[in-house]
């Protein structure tokens, strides 16, 4: 998979979580969830419970430590989809 | 060192559902899932232990200066008390039917806090103006920042002070708590 359509992936997975959404459309790697999105830090584990989902991956407490860029996340998914 | 943490219970319901197959899991540890269980107020339970370990996460976090982690299973709270790695927090929680609200502490400060239930975003004004009182300085003169961790600090006349200080917001509420040489 490559990282376009895991980014594309991952904004699907997000999306219903945002509340500021001009962040959304301006999403790019740096973005911060909770800073630029506004999602609810409680909601970062349903971002997480939807990841391991849609890639039927299992995201460990070091991985979840991590999942609060765009960047982080998709180098937690890649990291436990090559190990898979 | 402090740190604090709101819950707005009504927004709180609709936002989560902690019900869904493994949310507990990631979040609360096996003594505290067995405390939510044994609730007769799990609803309730969740969102104070949750506000007990975001509060504790804050001070944590300010003490060390530690970058921002996403680790609620790491703060472990028994009774009053929110153990991260071999360090302890005291609580102290205010809960009502509308919201959970923390303030985690590392020794007897002199912190003051206050809650503010009318939807508004007066709580920095409100700061900066008690600030400005206990310290004899134009309200003007006082500022509020966040370093690159997100950790907020207070700048009087463009010189940061060391004053322990924490926010927290949620739906229709929102706090402050300030640790005043």
């Amino acid at each position: 998979m490559t990282k376009e359509e895991l980014l594309s992936k991952l904004k699907t997975i997000i999306e219903p979580y945002v509340q500021n959404q001009e962040g959304l459309k301006q999403i790019s790697e740096a973005t911060n969830f909770i800073d630029d999105l506004e999602i609810n830090s409680a909601n970062l584990v349903d971002i997480i419970l939807d990841v391991e989902d849609e890639f039927g991956i299992e995201i460990d407490n070091d991985g979840m430590d991590k999942m609060l860029t765009v960047k982080a996340s998709i180098e937690v998914i890649q990291d436990k989809l090559a190990t898979k | 060192m402090i740190g604090d943490d709101i819950v707005d219970l009504k927004l709180a319901r609709i936002q989560s559902n902690w019900r869904r197959k493994g949310w507990l899991q990631k979040i609360f540890a096996e003594s505290e899932q067995e405390m939510i269980c044994n609730s007769e107020d799990p609803d309730g339970l969740i969102w104070k232990l949750w506000s007990m370990k975001e509060a504790t996460y804050k001070a944590h976090q300010r003490r060390f200066s530690i970058p921002r982690k996403y680790n609620p299973w790491a703060f472990v709270c028994s009774d009053e008390q929110v153990t991260i790695n071999n360090y302890s927090y005291n609580t102290v929680s205010k809960h009502t039917d509308k919201y959970a609200y923390t303030i985690s502490y590392t020794d007897q400060s002199n912190f003051i806090s206050k809650v503010f239930t009318d939807n508004s975003l007066r709580y920095k004004r409100v700061l900066q103006n008690y600030v400005a009182d206990v310290i004899g300085v134009k309200e003007s003169s006082i500022s509020i920042h966040k370093d690159i961790n997100g950790i907020p600090s207070i700048k009087i006349n463009k010189e940061a002070v060391d004053i322990p200080l924490s926010f927290s917001s949620h739906g229709s509420f929102s706090a402050f708590t300030i640790d005043l040489p």
